[in-house]
């Protein structure tokens, strides 16, 4: 294989790893928004939350805890907040949500600044899954295709909860008819506690998984939000495959504009965003929901 | 002296300011800040605040500003200050054009976002150009040089420069909010689409409100970057523009000096709580937080609700006891100045579908002058759909529409507003958060020369202050002029309504049900007044009350299914078999031929004493007692708008009573919610199935039963359900979209049962379904009375009434008769009594 197209390759699996993690974030975003209105800017706050708690976790216990128990830690926090916060704003102006969690994801960075002050701490990654993959001419860590193989298993089961279980059934009917469910005596409260969980859990996740990465330093959640949302813009609020297509869309974009003009690489999302958005307003794959217009 | 006030607190602000800040052992740095950011955010409230477009990146507009001015110069134009920054901000403003021209085709939560991702991407674009933004290192060498022999290096000179500027800023911006076009900005924030049927072409505003906004924050932006001598990245990241953000609801958006009070509140925050700890920020968002979640309307909402008790608080409300009535002429400046021949409005084979349903098809329909011109038809007739074919709401797929001769089909509404149309609308759209004066007024300016005026005072345009005075009165409404839209009692929002249409000085008025919802003497007096107007302008109008418009219009139309079907004076509709059929039926449907077998006990299941339910203001159930017995079939009859539908949402909870019992099986349900009422065996067909589009047939039946096993009632199975209804077997893995209407509504019962069931809703059953699917559903339901009682709200009265035991007209909300079925279903002239005129 000639260099350049194996330098190209790399960029490319580059570019999804970083749409795994941007898919991770964004489909809870999306989930989250798609059942309770709610816009949740909040939502890098739980992916930092998750960062942090693998440090502490992973000193104290080794990696493979902090994998397992610092998302459940981060959904157990989403759970509060939905019970004690989201839940006064369902039926609220959505601006009005984007302000508050806007409040929330300040006040969550501060207090990791507090907590844990504002210079970055590393994390290392443990030995086991350090060291490359050999495949033909192709060279990669090891690490990062663990984490591409975990983002996509986490995807696909998202996916088959919404699609295979009563649960996902009652979501589906919530996200178009929340009224209806309510007359078949189905509540939806709870059904949105979890589902807050689960989307916040998944932004812990990819925390745990970028922390080896990226270091950890407290305006990481800030960063990777607008991302988020760039992608799920990208996408069409509220639309599964959509958010999947546009986090690996983005993801590859963003890793070839690294390769050859790499001062345009944060830029490139965007203009990525603002192309889509000229040719179909409500993202790739969106629908119309009045609420948001 | 109260146009002024703002102007004289903002100068005694700035004056004190200084002193203020000094003394706290604050620096003048500070007080300069203080006046920079309460300027930046006095122009993202223009937007945020008065124009109701949240921008989550106003700090792009600062940044930018910042830029600019650092950047002019730098390149062209060292040692000056005054050019550099007004070539930066007029660059700046530029760009906003264009930005706003693209972003504003998008509105609310989508707006924001864009906002956000904008000033995003400036942030990684300004971060990375180095050559031109210095990177993260900024650009320095940035000099304040002497102005008119004023050396502006001195801190107190640039302050009170500084100041001067905030100044004239508040004193344009004040101008802008109180001008035309600030008030259409406001109306845009209360209802955008209300301000576009008064004729406002509602983007050319916004885009105006987005660049005079981004103008001042650059300008803000500007006086920044001189004032600290650098220019950097930092205003174009997030935290920023949530800063200036937090800013404006701290202080408190609904008021036009609420920002700047709220970016002092930020500095002083910040100063001093930056001495006690790094962390201020943590408390500054808890801050925030707290405000949104108790007191949206920041400091001076706050302090507005602590004076509340001690102002005296102009409450003309509710019940509009303030108002003086008298019967006037229409006033004159309403008169038509133009003679039309020809019908004011023909409509020629205008069609409108919606996802394969012909709401509208090919209707034509011409409306002569002077005169009221009625169009009526039951439920889903498309009166509604007509009415917004006309007045531009969508544009008909075929067919033409015309206003005097002019076609206007397809034509924006604030574009057919100006040619002449008004409407008022079926469900009340007003600018609740408004006066009614407020309300009137902004449809008369609509029709003014000054409505693109940003500078004119808008309440000193005598003429407009005058028209609006006299519309007032004709309306009935004087002496409750100031009185918030909202207060008042629905009867009067709804001559509100009519009054801005009316006040946008129309050649020809639509009123969507103008008196739905009234009580008599209401009813009495916008009829009049609809007489009244239409001795000079033509009124098209919907109404359900037939009786009243058979009396009063010219002419009728009736529409049934989407089609015309019959035009003519109304003595001619009165006696036509057709319109008759249409509203009471035949009398001659051979499924009434077999007698049915009534399976009913005497002991009563559900029962009804004094229900009353509102929607907002409207009442729509008005003391309703009724009973059903067990395994009994109940119909509720009456006209649209009577009170059926949402007797039901009553019933299972959508709609929950204000007062009065609901018992089932003994234990009051009323007030309880949906989940729980279901679970206690009540299922519920709402009108157009309600069916979960893409799920399965059997998903959508696992979702009735899943949470219903709950020994309330029979057990309904999957197969106990199939023998009901055997067509869903086979149907069991197919969408629930892609079934035929029969089937949607076959599945939409069976999920209703399943479960644990013992009483069954049905709201309009037979509706649009072809007459052999009806009658398999018909013979269901004959055999459904075995197993559960069923309450069933259907128009077409032949079917329901060989179905039901017994029957309840509704009128107005009230129950008006009761009894059983048989007699109205076998003797026409009764029915007639009942349900006719």
């Amino acid at each position: 294989m000639p260099l350049e197209l194996v330098f190209l390759l790399e960029q490319v699996v580059n570019g999804l790893l970083v749409a795994a993690y941007y898919l991770l974030i964004a489909l809870g975003l999306s989930l989250i928004f798609s059942l309770g209105g709610i816009v949740n800017l909040a939502h890098g706050a739980f992916y930092a939350i998750g960062a942090y708690s693998a440090v502490v976790i992973g000193n104290r216990f080794g990696f493979a805890a902090s994998f397992v128990c610092a998302p459940l830690l981060v959904a157990a926090i989403g759970m509060v907040v939905e019970r004690f916060l989201f839940r006064r704003f369902y039926r609220a102006d959505p601006v009005l949500t984007l302000l508050l969690t806007f409040g929330l994801a300040m006040i969550a960075e501060q207090s990791l600044r507090m907590i844990f002050g504002a210079a970055p701490i590393p994390f290392s990654m443990p030995e086991w899954l350090s060291g490359v993959v050999f495949v033909g001419d192709f060279i990669y860590p090891r690490y990062r295709l663990g984490m591409l193989g975990v983002a996509a298993a986490a995807v696909l089961a998202t996916w088959l909860l919404i699609n295979k279980t009563s649960f996902g059934k009652i979501v589906r009917a919530g996200v178009q008819n929340p009224d209806m469910v309510g007359v078949l005596g189905i509540s939806l409260a709870p059904v949105m506690t979890v589902m807050v969980a689960i989307g916040v859990g998944l932004a812990g996740l990819a925390g745990v998984m970028l922390a080896p990465i990226t270091g950890v330093h407290p305006a990481m959640g800030n960063e990777i939000m607008v991302a988020a949302f760039v992608v799920v813009v990208i996408g069409g609020l509220g639309s599964f495959w959509g958010v999947v297509l546009a986090a690996i869309l983005v993801g590859v974009v963003r890793g070839v504009t690294v390769y050859y003009v790499p001062p345009a690489a944060e830029a490139s999302m965007y203009l990525l965003m603002f192309l889509v958005l000229l040719v179909r307003p409500r993202g790739l794959l969106g629908e119309r929901i009045e609420k948001f217009e | 002296m109260k146009t002024y006030a703002p102007l004289l607190v903002g100068a005694l602000g700035l004056i004190v300011l200084p002193p203020l800040l000094l003394s706290l052992g604050l620096t003048l740095t500070s007080a300069t800040d203080v006046v920079i950011f309460a300027m930046a955010t006095l122009g993202l409230n223009l937007l945020v605040g008065y124009t109701g477009l949240v921008s989550f990146g106003h700090g792009a507009w600062f940044g930018m500003g910042a830029y600019a001015a650092a950047l002019f110069q730098r390149h062209l134009l060292p040692d000056s200050i005054v050019l550099p920054t007004v070539l930066g901000v007029l660059s700046v403003t530029a760009i906003a054009v264009v930005v706003g021209f693209l972003i504003l085709r998008r509105r609310g939560v989508y707006f924001s976002l864009l906002t956000l991702a904008l000033t995003a991407m400036l942030y990684a674009v300004a971060f990375r150009w180095t050559e031109v933004t210095g990177g993260e290192n900024g650009l320095g060498g940035v000099v304040r040089p002497e102005v008119l022999g004023i050396d502006l290096a001195d801190p107190w000179a640039y302050l009170v420069a500084v100041s001067i500027v905030g100044f004239l800023t508040l004193a344009f911006l004040w101008r802008v909010v109180r001008s035309p076009v600030g008030t259409v900005m406001v109306a845009i924030r209360e209802n955008e689409q209300r301000a576009q049927f008064q004729g406002y072409p509602t983007n050319h505003y916004k885009l105006l409100a987005f660049t005079l906004s981004t103008a001042v924050t650059a300008l803000a932006g500007a006086l920044f970057v001189f004032h600290h001598r650098f220019a950097s990245a930092d205003p174009l990241a997030i935290p920023f523009s949530g800063e200036l953000l937090a800013m404006v609801i701290i202080g408190g958006m609904r008021n036009f000096l609420g920002p700047a009070l709220g970016a002092l509140f930020y500095i002083l925050f910040r100063e001093f709580l930056s001495i006690a700890t790094p962390n201020w920020l943590f408390y500054f968002g808890i801050l925030f937080v707290g405000f949104i979640v108790f007191s949206p309307r920041g400091l001076v909402g706050l302090a507005e609700r602590l004076l509340a008790p001690f102002r005296r608080h102009v409450v003309e409300a509710a019940a509009m006891a303030g108002r003086k009535i008298e019967a006037m002429p229409l006033p004159a400046f309403l008169q038509p100045r133009s003679r039309v021949d020809g019908p004011v409005i023909a409509c020629k084979g205008m069609s409108k579908s919606f996802g394969g349903i012909h709401a509208v098809a090919a209707l034509d329909l011409e409306v002569r002058d002077k005169a009221i011109h009625a169009l009526i038809g039951p439920n889903g007739a498309g009166k509604t759909t007509a009415f917004n074919l006309i007045s531009g709401m969508f544009p008909p797929d075929e067919g033409e529409v015309r206003l005097m001769g002019e076609p206007v089909g397809g034509l924006p509404p604030h574009a057919i507003t100006r040619q002449g149309l008004a409407r008022s609308f079926q469900i009340t759209n007003l600018y609740k958060g408004l006066s009614i004066e407020e309300n009137i007024r902004l449809g008369l300016q609509a029709s003014h020369d000054a409505r693109f005026s940003f500078w004119r005072d808008a309440r000193a345009i005598g003429e407009i202050e005058q028209q609006a005075a006299e519309l007032i009165r004709f309306l009935g409404l004087a002496g409750i002029e100031k009185a918030r839209a909202e207060e008042l009692s629905y009867g009067g929002q709804r001559l509100v309504d009519m009054g801005m249409a009316l006040a946008t000085q129309p050649r020809v008025l639509l009123l969507d049900e103008p008196l739905a919802g009234l009580a008599a003497a209401e009813r009495e007096r916008i009829s009049n007044l609809v007489l009244t107007i239409s001795r000079s302008i033509p009124v098209l109008i919907v109404e359900h009350d037939i009786d009243r418009v058979l009396n009063f219009a010219a002419t009728v139309t009736v529409m049934n299914q989407g089609s015309l079907l019959v035009s003519g004076p109304p003595a001619v509709i009165r006696e036509d078999r057709r319109v008759q059929e249409v509203y009471i039926g035949s009398g001659i449907a051979a499924i009434q031929e077999r007698p049915r077998i009534s399976a009913a006990q005497g002991e009563a299941i559900l029962e009804l004493d004094k229900v009353n339910t509102f929607y907002g203001k409207s009442h729509i159930l008005d003391d309703v007692s009724l009973e059903v017995r067990r395994n009994e079939i109940v119909a509720l009859l009456g006209r649209n708008g009577a009170g059926k539908s949402t007797l039901l949402k009553s019933l299972i909870g959508v709609a929950p009573p204000r007062t009065g019992t609901i018992r089932l099986d003994g234990g009051d349900i009323a007030g309880m919610p949906a989940a729980g009422i279901a679970r206690l065996g009540i299922g519920y067909v709402p009108q157009g199935r309600g069916l979960f589009a893409g799920m399965s047939v059997r998903d959508n039946l696992h979702l009735g039963g899943l949470r219903r096993r709950t020994g309330h009632g029979v057990r309904w199975e999957e197969e106990r359900i199939f023998e009901f209804f055997p067509r869903i077997r086979e149907r069991l893995d197919t969408p629930a979209d892609y079934l035929s209407g029969g089937e949607q509504q076959m599945v939409a019962v069976a999920r209703a049962l399943s479960g644990d069931v013992k009483v069954l809703l049905l709201d309009e059953p037979f509706e649009g379904l072809a007459p052999a699917v009806i009658e398999e559903l018909f013979e269901a339901f004959d055999l459904l009375r075995r197993e559960v009682a069923i309450v069933i709200v259907e128009h077409n009265l032949d079917l329901v009434l060989a179905l039901a035991e017994r029957a309840y007209v509704l009128e107005r909300g009230r129950v008006v008769h009761e009894g059983p079925a048989r007699p109205l279903l076998e003797d026409l002239e009764l029915r007639r009594q009942v349900l006719w005129l």
